[in-house]
């Protein structure tokens, strides 16, 4: 079975350009150590991990490095990533990054109508008031996210909402421009707007 | 702690004094090891609600061979460039420092008349040495030397040696591999069995040399085994997160005989091969866990004296059903373990009070623990725990008739720092040994062994 397993992996990695969603071969790291905690492909095991299947490759590069370089220093992220992380080389994170890319996201489910509602005005229209931009310009329609910016949609609520109070404490200090978006956000919107991403 | 020769026999006073075998003491005690979090580069909470209680992560960690590593290592090749060595830079050692005050209730009588000091300050009551985590390629091992002021000598404690390997079955991840220890349970996962149940840290001075109330006699092979007893193995696989199976054998394998072992050996010997199984359940939802599962146990025990392998035996029956729950919140974390052992015991050669051989040789015995914890931040919390032992009607074998004994284990904790653990303990009995009031004929009350047991748990 683990002579199967490495041979597939050998002709997954041959082709890895033009592997398709769903198909790809998981590296041994994603199947035997990130699978513990984000799912066997990236699908999510609680809210405390956030799933990865369907994330932006190079968002998920950004992180590990991130994780690595210490410059993301959330304190789940120093519990847990800064020591997965360590002895992760360039290549490895290159090719996780890729596998959970090409993984079919989680499709989102509905929250309240109250909160999906608020929620769906802050993500297309901003709170111009307190000067927080709407979400959409940079997380797209579908919250699906492009390139450095992370897909929202099917992801934990739980976990967008802590990740949007890190930023704002700045306890998450490794993207500037979420610190400035959260400065004036307040829970109750950050619940509002995070159901509704994630429910895409 | 120390290591303590333990049987199931439970039999009389005598007997049960000198292996000091008490209801809720076991020496196997403290398993999350800092060597882990060296290893690994995670911090405590990655693996642990709070020490010792696993995580699903951290059960994962274990059940794949405490190998997930992130050291710097020193690296060995075959010419077909398969694995041929793979070494931590940097060993994962750690150590444990326990120091403790414990007082009953009641104070101890002195051998020689009056009351024994009441109020015992250990500094440390125990201490421990630790290699945990990678051995070689797939090979990783817990590995435990722990002194014990009691015995004033390092024994051997706790291990677990395993490799372990993944593979797929039915699609779904199938982690697999085989555990050598020596004690049945010290292998297991879940906190609801007796190698790493709640209490999770007990008072030595119910054992040793300190005064101390008699034991509760009568203990379940699978609740009283220990290092220092048996040695063995077995195969296990954990499928999806979610079901576990294991079958292990064990054998007799006591310290400090000169080989081959003989009827010189002053203790109890289990003899042949004694079969481990052991089944779980454990499906996961959002922040929840859910473990419900069996174990089963069975060994046949020579008496100390008799030929150990042709001997009259006493054999035992141990079958377990256990259970466990965790919500692991950010803040709140809450956790709830059960176990019930159910033992059928065939007592051929054991004596009674009177010191001839028992002749009701067909008895059974149960305990029951129940435990629940609660702990905000990871900082602050406790837990409250009932513990039971019931057992056959027996005159010839109990003082009073039958070896019940219960009560409760409460605890309150504060851990300023992941690492450390100041806690306050406290055992109450509503029975011992079968009585209430005067279970030992010299007026002593269950009340009497209520422990107060304060403690300061460094893991380093």
């Amino acid at each position: 079975m683990r002579i199967g397993v490495w041979g597939g992996c050998l002709v997954m990695w041959a082709c890895f350009g033009c592997s398709t969603q769903s198909q790809q071969q998981a590296p041994p790291l994603a199947s035997q150590v990130c699978a513990n905690c984000h799912g066997p492909r990236g699908d999510g095991v609680s809210p405390a991990f956030p799933r990865l299947a369907g994330q932006q490759a190079p968002y998920v590069e950004a992180q590990l490095n991130a994780f690595r370089d210490h410059s993301r220093g959330d304190p789940s992220a120093v519990a847990y990533m800064w020591g997965m992380a360590s002895q992760l080389d360039n290549r490895s994170i290159t090719q996780l990054a890729a596998y959970y890319a090409a993984q079919s996201p989680i499709p989102g489910a509905p929250g309240s109508e109250a909160l999906m509602t608020k929620g769906k005005a802050i993500y297309e229209q901003g709170l111009p008031n307190e000067g927080v931009p709407a979400c959409i310009s940079c997380h797209g329609p579908n919250a699906e996210g492009k390139d450095n910016i992370p897909r929202l949609g099917g992801q934990y609520p739980a976990y967008l909402v802590k990740q949007l109070a890190y930023f704002k404490s700045e306890l998450r200090a490794n993207a500037p421009v979420m610190h400035a978006v959260t400065y004036n956000m307040t829970l109750e919107q950050m619940d509002a707007v995070t159901i509704y991403a994630a429910s895409k | 702690m120390p290591v303590v020769q333990r049987n199931g026999a439970g039999i009389s006073l005598a007997s049960a004094a000198a292996v000091a075998v008490s209801l809720l003491m076991c020496s196997n005690e403290v398993w999350a090891v800092p060597s882990f979090a060296r290893q690994t580069g995670l911090a405590c909470e990655a693996c642990h609600t709070v020490f010792p209680e696993l995580t699903p992560f951290g059960r994962q960690f274990k059940l794949n061979g405490y190998l997930i590593d992130n050291l710097p290592q020193v690296k060995g090749m075959t010419a077909d460039k398969s694995e041929a060595l793979l070494l931590n830079q940097l060993p994962p050692l750690s150590v444990q420092f326990i120091a403790s005050y414990t007082k009953f209730n009641t104070a101890v009588p002195d051998p020689n008349g009056g009351p024994s000091q009441n109020g015992t300050v250990q500094f440390p009551e125990a201490f421990s040495l630790f290699y945990a985590g990678r051995i070689a390629p797939k090979l990783g091992g817990f590995i435990q030397v722990t002194w014990s002021n009691s015995s004033n000598t390092f024994g051997w404690d706790n291990t677990d040696i395993r490799f372990a390997d993944q593979t797929t079955l039915a699609k779904e991840n199938l982690t697999w591999g085989l555990t050598f220890n020596n004690s049945p349970t010290v292998q297991d996962a879940w906190n609801s069995t007796p190698a790493w149940r709640y209490p999770f840290n007990q008072t030595t001075s119910l054992a040793g040399s300190l005064p101390s109330p008699p034991p509760p006699s009568g203990t379940t092979q699978l609740d009283g085994i220990g290092n220092g007893t048996v040695a063995g193995g077995g195969i296990y696989g954990f499928w999806n997160n979610l079901v576990y199976a294991e079958f292990s054998a064990y054998g007799a394998s006591p310290h400090n005989i000169s080989a081959p072992l003989n009827s010189a050996f002053n203790g109890e010997v289990v003899q042949g091969v004694s079969p481990y199984g052991r089944i779980a359940l454990q499906p996961t939802w959002g922040r929840n866990s859910l473990e419900v599962g069996l174990v089963y146990f069975q060994d046949n025990v020579v008496a100390a004296g008799q030929n150990v392998t042709s001997g009259t035996t006493n054999g035992f029956r141990d079958t377990a059903l256990d259970a466990q729950y965790q919500f692991i919140g950010d803040d709140n974390i809450f956790s709830a373990e059960a176990i019930y052992i159910y033992e059928k015991q065939s007592l051929n050669a054991t004596p009674g009070l009177s010191g001839a051989f028992i002749t009701q040789t067909s008895n059974n015995l149960s305990t029951f623990r129940l435990g629940a914890s609660y702990f905000y931040q990871r900082q602050w919390g406790g837990s409250v725990g009932y513990f039971s032992t019931s057992g056959s009607t027996n005159n010839q074998l109990y003082i009073n008739g039958t070896p019940n004994t219960s009560g409760w284990a409460l605890e309150l904790d504060y851990l300023p720092w992941q690492n450390v653990k100041l806690a306050a303990q406290l055992i109450l009995y509503s029975k011992f040994n079968g009585a209430s009031n005067n279970y030992d004929g010299t007026g002593r009350n269950a009340s009497g062994n209520n422990t107060l047991y304060l403690f300061a748990w460094l893991a380093f």
